[in-house]
């Protein structure tokens, strides 16, 4: 009898601790896909700002030795 | 092709914005051609927006730019003046607070199929709070640029390091958890 409760509060402690890992990936990929993410579709319309400025001149290669 | 025959082509094309032309008072670097555009050498076009929060990303940013310029020479960096980066922010109210970003366009994506899909990444250093993490996050962007810039497949080669990352940091903590309830 005590051996099933304690198979089972294993169990339940193994479920919880796989749940936390599963959780924490998914937050930290989150975390770095707000830090850290690909351009598509949904940036479109800033991508295509960006390059018309290069393209119309307002725009044009950084060459100084450092940021202002 | 140009860019922006590309995205016409792709059906992306945006009507230019009103944005204010600023006077040109720099030298074209070599990446460069006579002509203004950047040469077939270059596969990314690289932008930085920042606005002028007063932060530990910015100053890491200005404190490494020297650095990060001469990594990337083979690409053209543009760096929007503070009032552009302002006016950008204004228009995309979303990215506030998330400046300095560096968004990083790739020209092989964008000449092949416009904006639709996958064209380039993105760095919101401002989401990084200390110096140790901003300065951390722009040495890996620096090293996935010089690794990735022959990369055939680079939304590839993002995703599974983003995946790689998330995977890696959850272990790190498991054990880290691990280890203080070992007494070490």
């Amino acid at each position: 009898m005590f051996d099933r409760v304690t198979e089972v509060i294993s169990l339940v402690l193994g479920v919880l601790a796989l749940g936390y890992l599963v959780y924490e990936i998914d937050r930290r990929q989150r975390k770095l896909h707000e830090i850290w993410d690909v351009l598509d579709g949904e940036d479109a319309i800033i991508t295509n700002s960006l390059e018309d400025m290069v393209e119309n001149g307002e725009l044009r290669p950084f060459a100084g030795a450092a940021l202002a | 092709m140009t860019v922006r025959a590309a995205r016409a082509l792709a059906g992306t094309a945006e009507p230019q914005d009103n944005v204010a032309a600023q006077p040109l008072t720099e030298a074209l670097p070599a990446v460069i051609q006579p002509n203004g555009a950047p040469s077939a050498a270059s596969r990314f076009r690289i932008f930085i927006v920042d606005s002028g929060w007063n932060s530990a990303a910015r100053r890491v940013l200005h404190e490494n730019f020297a650095l990060i310029r001469d990594l990337q020479r083979d690409d053209p960096i543009y760096v929007l003046s503070r009032e552009k980066s302002v006016e950008f922010m204004r228009r995309h109210g979303s990215r506030i607070g998330r400046d300095p970003i560096i968004a990083v366009h790739d020209m092989q994506a964008l000449n092949k199929g416009g904006t639709t899909g996958f064209h380039g990444f993105r760095l919101s250093l401002g989401l990084l709070r200390t110096p140790q993490q901003a300065l951390m996050g722009l040495q890996a962007f620096a090293r996935f640029l010089v690794e990735h810039r022959h990369s055939a497949d680079l939304e590839a080669d993002i995703r599974a390091r983003l995946r790689r990352e998330g995977l890696s940091g959850a272990i790190e903590i498991a054990m880290h958890h691990e280890a203080r309830e070992i007494g070490e």
